[in-house]
């Protein structure tokens, strides 16, 4: 196996890491919660904001950096059905169009991200600007996954 | 003529059946010749407290802001949310219509882009508890376990009512009151009949301790760009719109008093002056309001 | 060209394409944006601010996770054996198994996809064993049983209902137990008919002193939705906190109890569970996005008058909601339905009079029943696989059970004290 196979399967092992961990921190969020105020009587206010925005990134970060293509969930009875020519075209029709939009708004989303800075999480105090640019990582992540895709359709190897 | 006629999509949390839905198919009609007002209710088109940005970044004409909202990038507005600021709904109209509001609504048009057409008010918040346990002042509210809507600024007022504030989803707020996840709530009267909270409570504690009200906008982009005839027009819109629906949450808030009665619930004022004194007093000692204008509690009081 | 039928030919056309139905909604309303002049930030806007918005979705991550450690920490093993002491020996009596066992799991998880993809292959694998079943039979009972878990509670879609209809979810929750029960019925109704009629055996006798001990072990697990229910009820947690104690409790039970948790099992649950919230996760970011061109084009508005135009009365209207979700939910994923084709629906039911609640529960087995409906039935592609049965054999089999479904659906529908006699005792007013 080369070097870049083996930092690119520890990089994805690594954001798998990440993606667990965001679970892990809305599960236990939630139970302090509970405790605090049943058993304690005295409500933290925090575990809410934390706990979403573990959601938050998790959908994200998780679509990004950790789905595999079989995982996601898609609608593939005509698809499913095709030969293995037509699905090659639809792979490069789909993957072009997800590149070419991506691209074409990444302008506009680094804008609108970069914008954020104006405002601040209720609790934690996190600058939005550094909670959203998890939009960007998931965008560029996009572009870059499709563009294989749509690559491999063209040259005609398999995935 | 050639004139085009304007859109203005207005987007707002309340719903269809609110007054303010339709005070605003008023704003709406009266503005037919000119304008298109688009009303997108019940938060469909952004969400409650991200409409501030939407106003800024040019994706919506109009809408209805919170003061909090507003408080989230200008400090100094955090004084319009704060507790026992206006005695009522008419002192709080009195205060935006004079200099303080014009010095605020300044500070709007400058930091934000956003031109204020005034406050519409909605009620006024007191306090609606499970147990039986008589209130008179913040003392007796201790331990209880307040729900407070998400957000600093609420969890802070529920401090200041000398509650435990505890953060609970709207949507599960009545199985959470029925089951005792949560001893109370505070919203207006007319919310907590919408919502039949009265069903499991025990008494409301008219408190009084907030005039709610949204400020209705307009990007001052928009605004800028219209004739002064058509900010004759809106204004004077909104202000119609303003006036009824003020008028009819008033009258609403009467019925429901009795109503509540009529229900078996208690219906009492605590002594407001200590619970205005307990909450000044933390609002002073906070944070927050080292960003206030000086003096203003004081200000505002003084305005009759 | 529209902006706006631009943006409903791209998501048609690269979801048939085989793109991923979140992206394809998130592509679409891009697409949308750009082509009216719009920012196309907006859509970024809309995903980060809904998921960040709405804290009763987190029911659905925390559901999943706690039916991943029940699955690894083998609750649903020992819950499995013991339905075979109760039902075993009767004829058909699997296949029975297979239905209690899904009633029982239907107290606890949320979700129909983590009981037929968590539980189903252990089902299957009983009822095929030494050809006692054809596989697509046990398969399709399989995918028709695990359509109960969201009507009974806790259920992931009526989070995702009260959430586009303001409803109670503590009510919807107590309205979906005699549905849910109703539908178990009939489905142990088929069961013996074709149990009879193909003649399956009867299983083997379990010997009496193994019942004590098969009972003993199973109890922790029975204790589960007594828990829940009795948390939510008793004050001590939200419906939406009891999604994260069910999966605190099946942590303990596993690890403490049953001592069948080993590190590397928890984490590996840990593991699917946040790739499965991942994926889930992205068809709501799709549903966030294209929600923005729905309404920003008053698509709600117009359904709401053509609707009003017709006049309906209330049954007709309901009937007609039976109808047009029967059919999407054939074409569209549930979650998809409940947060983009519902909220058209909910404002004319309000006007009609309907119950919120009870309209609720019509609206969540529709979207069940949507699940095993061919020929887009994510259940019977999910046991499908799991069986290695032809789809065509399994989609023949689940035929007579989606019959008695619908006469279930419709007698529901129609008779509204059946959904809502149980929330009334428990105070509810509607
Ligand atoms: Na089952
Ligand atoms: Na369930």
């Amino acid at each position: 196996m080369s070097l870049a196979c083996r930092l690119f399967g520890w990089a994805r092992r690594r954001a798998e890491n990440l993606l667990s961990l965001l679970l892990v921190v809305m599960f236990v969020a939630f139970l302090l919660q509970i405790v605090t105020r049943y058993v304690l009587n005295a409500p933290l206010s925090w575990t809410a904001e934390l706990s979403t925005l573990a959601w938050l990134w998790g959908v994200l970060w998780g679509a990004a950096l950790v789905l595999r293509d079989e995982e996601e969930i898609r609608f593939d009875v005509v698809y499913g059905a095709l030969g293995d020519g037509a699905r090659r075209v639809c792979d490069a029709v789909t993957g072009l169009a997800v590149v070419a939009v991506f691209g074409w708004s990444l302008p506009a989303m680094f804008d609108y991200v970069t914008f954020m800075k104006v405002e601040r999480s209720a609790y934690l105090g996190i600058r939005f600007d550094i909670l959203y640019s998890v939009w960007l990582v998931f965008a560029v992540a996009m572009i870059v996954r499709h563009a294989a895709i749509a690559w491999r359709a063209v040259v005609g190897r398999r995935a | 003529r050639a004139q085009s006629r304007r859109r203005l999509r207005f987007t707002a949390v309340f719903s269809d059946q609110d007054i303010r839905a339709d005070a605003m198919r008023g704003f709406q009609r009266d503005l037919a010749a000119d304008f298109d007002v688009e009303l997108h209710l019940n938060a469909t088109l952004f969400r409650q407290g991200t409409e501030l940005v939407a106003i800024q970044r040019g994706n919506v004409e109009m809408a209805n802001l919170s003061p909090q909202d507003l408080s989230r990038q200008i400090p100094a507005w955090s004084v319009m949310a704060s507790a026992y600021l206006f005695r009522d709904a008419d002192h709080m109209r009195k205060v935006f219509a004079g200099p303080i509001g014009a010095e605020f609504n300044r500070m709007a048009r400058e930091q934000l882009n956003v031109h204020i057409l005034g406050p519409l008010y909605f009620g006024t918040r007191h306090v609606n508890l499970r147990p039986r346990t008589r209130i008179s002042t913040p003392a007796d509210m201790r331990g209880l376990k307040l729900r407070m809507p998400p957000g600093e600024t609420w969890q802070f007022l529920g401090e200041a009512l000398g509650a435990n504030p505890t953060p609970v989803a709207f949507a599960e707020l009545y199985t959470a009151l029925q089951s005792g996840t949560v001893d109370g709530q505070d919203n207006p009267l007319p919310t907590s009949r919408t919502m039949r909270f009265h069903e499991v409570t025990t008494q409301f504690v008219l408190t009084s301790h907030l005039v709610a009200y949204d400020l209705l906008s307009v990007s001052s982009r928009v605004w800028d760009a219209l004739t002064p005839a058509q900010r004759q027009a809106v204004q004077a819109a909104a202000d119609k719109a303003i006036e009824e629906s003020t008028r009819r949450h008033l009258a609403q808030e009467e019925e429901m008093m009795a109503f509540f009665r009529s229900q078996g619930l208690e219906v009492y004022a605590p002594n407001q002056d200590a619970f205005r004194a307990e909450a000044q007093r933390r609002y002073l000692a906070s944070a927050q309001s080292q960003s206030w204008p000086a003096g203003i509690l004081d200000r505002v009081a003084a305005v009759r | 060209m529209t902006p706006f039928t631009l943006s409903i030919l791209a998501l048609l056309g690269l979801s048939l394409m085989g793109l991923p139905l979140g992206l394809t909604m998130i592509v679409a309303a891009i697409i949308y944006l750009g082509a009216a002049g719009q920012d196309m930030s907006i859509a970024a806007e809309q995903v980060l601010n809904g998921l960040n918005g709405s804290y009763v979705l987190l029911a659905v991550p925390l559901f999943i996770f706690s039916a991943g450690l029940m699955n690894a920490g083998s609750l649903t093993d020992r819950l499995l054996r013991f339905c075979n002491l109760l039902v075993g020996r009767m004829r058909g009596g699997l296949g029975h198994v297979n239905i209690v066992q899904s009633v029982i799991f239907a107290g606890m998880s949320g979700s129909a996809i983590a009981d037929a993809a968590g539980s189903g292959k252990v089902q299957i694998e009983m009822m095929a064993r030494g050809g006692a079943y054809p596989a697509s039979y046990a398969a399709a009972l399989t995918a028709v049983t695990a359509v109960i878990g969201p009507i009974i509670p806790p259920s992931i879609p009526m989070v995702l209902y009260a959430l586009v209809a303001d409803a109670s979810i503590g009510y919807l929750f107590l309205a979906g137990v005699i549905p849910g029960l109703l539908m178990a019925s009939a489905q142990m109704g088929i069961n013996s008919w074709m149990a009879h009629r193909h003649d399956f055996p009867i299983a083997e006798r379990v010997p009496l002193r193994e019942v004590p001990r098969l009972t003993l072990e199973a109890l922790p697990a029975l204790l589960m939705p007594v828990i829940l229910l009795g948390g939510i009820y008793g004050g001590v947690m939200t419906p939406t906190e009891a999604a994260a104690v069910a999966a605190a409790y099946a942590f303990l039970i596993a690890a403490l109890f049953y001592r069948s948790l080993t590190l590397r099992q928890t984490y590996s649950a840990v593991v699917d569970s946040a790739r499965s919230t991942a994926a889930i996760g992205m068809l709501i970011a799709g549903a966030l996005a294209f929600n923005y061109v729905i309404t920003s084009e008053n698509v709600p508005n117009a359904v709401r008058d053509l609707l009003a135009g017709w006049n309906l009365s209330r049954l007709e209207f309901l009937l007609v909601v039976n109808l047009i979700l029967l059919v999407l939910g054939c074409l569209m994923e549930g979650s998809t339905i409940l947060l983009v084709v519902v909220p058209v629906l909910v404002p004319t039911a309000q006007a009609l009079g309907v119950d919120m609640v009870h309209f609720g529960i019509v609206v969540v087995v529709n979207i069940m029943i949507g699940l095993v409906t061919p020929p887009y039935g994510l259940l019977l592609f999910i046991v499908a696989k799991l069986s290695g049965a032809p789809i065509s054999a399994v989609v023949r089999h689940t035929l007579p059970f989606l019959a008695a479904m619908l006469a279930a659906l419709m007698l529901m529908t129609f008779v509204p004290e059946i959904v809502l006699w149980l929330p009334r005792r428990f105070g509810y007013q509607g």
